[in-house]
């Protein structure tokens, strides 16, 4: 870890995070605004989703029409996209930038003929992706809460708020440790962030195709959504022990992976 | 005899079906100004980004002040300079922002002072955004970053490409004192006349491989002139039997060709009958030398 190269990489990735953070904070507030309306419709639209295949449900994430009218249920069924996907996207982008964009801006140049090891570059910037996934998931989670107490009729389980939270957070880490590995195997590629959006997105779709096709049910273990749990109104939701192990497990082996790859790797300008 | 400050032995570096380098051996004594010339391709970046452990060497090693390349590399980086060929400082900051965020890697000497010093010499403004500057500020700034702190060890990489004659000729000032301090250059460049200017010894590097280490003295006494005139009517070949003809003459129309090593004046001398519209009198191209001598 080098504290000059650490505060260099917080700085000046400082900029997108506020406003990744921004966005996703205003989207989650602004869902969470509609929920009064949502109850006061809630008769006709319960008649509308009832017509609804039950795949389509399943899809949002939820096994039972009455829990999307929990505060929590709304929650998770609709905030999804932001937090999970968008949430994702911000980590796998920023991840598979932070090393190779020295690369392709050809400023490794600087960067390796000053005093550094490979393992100091390394760990000082998957620090920064690191702290900075956390503090995007700190700040949209507590927009959630604070936008869930404000519109909530009744109480809702604030355990299942943080498991899915937790949840959220270690699927953004995974696509952080993702972007590292990536960034690791290419050469001074630019179009490693057109993959790394690409990636999330496949995974994202290949998960709901599984949710929504029963025959293809299948396909979903091999996407990482997967193993995000989103039935939080279920009375059992629990974290699971085979997810934590998948994602921390696989999100510590590809961090080590990228790390002795990137301390071997050429560096070509 | 000291250790040499730059070791190369029996260095490899191949990728993929590029040839890179082969069996490079060199030897840099301390306080040299060394150059390192070759045609661009030639495996100067190379050699040089092996030095600086950007690459990994394939066969064969390299030390520097006796530590080795791969293994101690942050070591010998606290000694060492380096301004690469193509200058990209990070483009988001400004000078100043870039030179001490280099200068906080080494935590030597006063940064403030030395950033002051070195941009007051090349004129440049601390204050600009790097990438509204022009090439050759890009390299100026190249070149401050690298002297910061002091090295022992000044390793350049086309240096002067984009810096205007003035700018240069403050550079070389600025190397020739610093060598007189003690720093060893290690001056790569595809011109042989900026390095003649500059170093005491060479090695010529050609498609990847070393075909020679000379003093600049004994190149210099090889001087090659590339001579083309015009004369008023037809040309003939008017230089038969002059000492210092080094091929045969091309004739064509009006025009008459050459290399020519010898005395200016003898030239002169027997060309002093004829009608001449024009002529030209030009340093030939490393590649043109290497043509000539080493072919």
């Amino acid at each position: 870890m080098n504290k000059n190269l650490f505060a260099r990489e917080l700085k000046g990735n400082a900029f997108s995070l506020l406003m990744w953070t921004m966005v996703i904070t205003v989207l989650i507030s602004l869902t969470m605004s509609v929920y009064g309306t949502f109850l006061e419709n809630n008769s006709k639209i319960l008649a509308m989703m009832s017509i609804l295949p039950k795949g389509a449900l399943q899809f949002k994430g939820i096994s039972d029409i009455n829990d999307l009218f929990s505060v929590l249920g709304f929650y998770s069924a609709n905030n999804v996209i932001y937090m999970l996907v968008l949430g994702s996207i911000y980590a796998i982008v920023l991840s598979s930038n932070i090393l190779l964009k020295e690369e392709y801006n050809k400023t490794a140049e600087y960067l390796l003929s000053w005093p550094l090891t490979r393992s100091e570059v390394f760990t000082s910037k998957s620090a920064v992706v690191f702290l900075n996934v956390i503090f995007l998931n700190i700040v949209t989670a507590a927009a959630g809460f604070i936008s869930m107490t404000i519109v909530k009729t009744e109480p809702y389980s604030i355990n299942a708020f943080l498991i899915l939270t937790l949840y959220t957070l270690l699927l953004n880490l995974f696509f952080g440790a993702v972007g590292l590995f990536m960034s690791t195997l290419v050469k001074r590629s630019r179009p490693i962030t057109i993959l790394s959006i690409g990636l999330v997105l496949i995974l994202y779709f290949l998960y709901t195709l599984s949710k929504i096709t029963e025959s293809l049910s299948k396909i979903g273990y091999i996407s990482p959504f997967k193993y995000v749990n989103l039935d939080t109104v279920n009375p059992v939701y629990r974290f699971e022990f085979r997810n934590l192990c998948y994602f921390i497990g696989l999100s510590l082996i590809l961090t080590i992976l990228s790390y002795q790859l990137y301390k071997r790797k050429d560096i070509y300008l | 005899m000291s250790v040499p400050i730059i070791d190369i032995r029996d260095l490899t570096k191949t990728y993929g079906k590029d040839r890179g380098i082969e069996h490079v051996n060199l030897e840099v004594e301390e306080g040299d100004v060394f150059g390192f010339i070759g045609p661009n391709g030639a495996g100067k970046s190379t050699t040089i980004r092996v030095l600086l452990n950007l690459i990994f060497p394939t066969g064969g090693g390299a030390t520097i002040m006796g530590m080795d390349v791969v293994r101690d590399s942050k070591k010998i980086k606290l000694y060492t300079g380096y301004v690469p060929s193509d200058a990209n400082p990070y483009s988001s900051m400004d000078v100043d922002e870039f030179l001490n965020y280099c200068h906080g890697f080494y935590r030597t000497g006063n940064g403030a002072d030395r950033i002051a010093e070195l941009t007051e010499l090349f004129e440049l403004d601390r204050k600009r955004k790097i990438s509204d500057l022009s090439m050759g500020n890009r390299k100026k700034v190249s070149i401050i970053q690298s002297l910061l702190h002091s090295p022992r060890l000044l390793i350049l990489d086309e240096a002067t490409m984009g810096l205007d004659p003035l700018m240069q000729a403050r550079f070389f000032e600025l190397i020739r004192s610093e060598n007189r301090k003690g720093m060893t250059i290690f001056f790569s460049s595809h011109t042989l006349s900026e390095v003649q200017l500059l170093c005491k010894r060479v090695a010529i590097i050609k498609e990847g491989r070393i075909i020679k280490v000379e003093d600049i003295e004994t190149l210099r006494k090889k001087q090659l002139k590339k001579i083309h005139i015009e004369f008023a009517d037809r040309a003939d070949n008017e230089v038969t039997g002059l000492a210092g003809i080094e091929n045969t003459p091309v004739v064509s129309g009006k025009t008459l060709q050459f290399m020519y090593s010898g005395d200016i004046n003898d030239l002169m001398l027997k060309l002093r009958n004829k009608k001449i519209a024009d002529m030209t009198i030009e340093e030939p191209s490393l590649e043109e030398i290497f043509m000539h001598y080493y072919n």
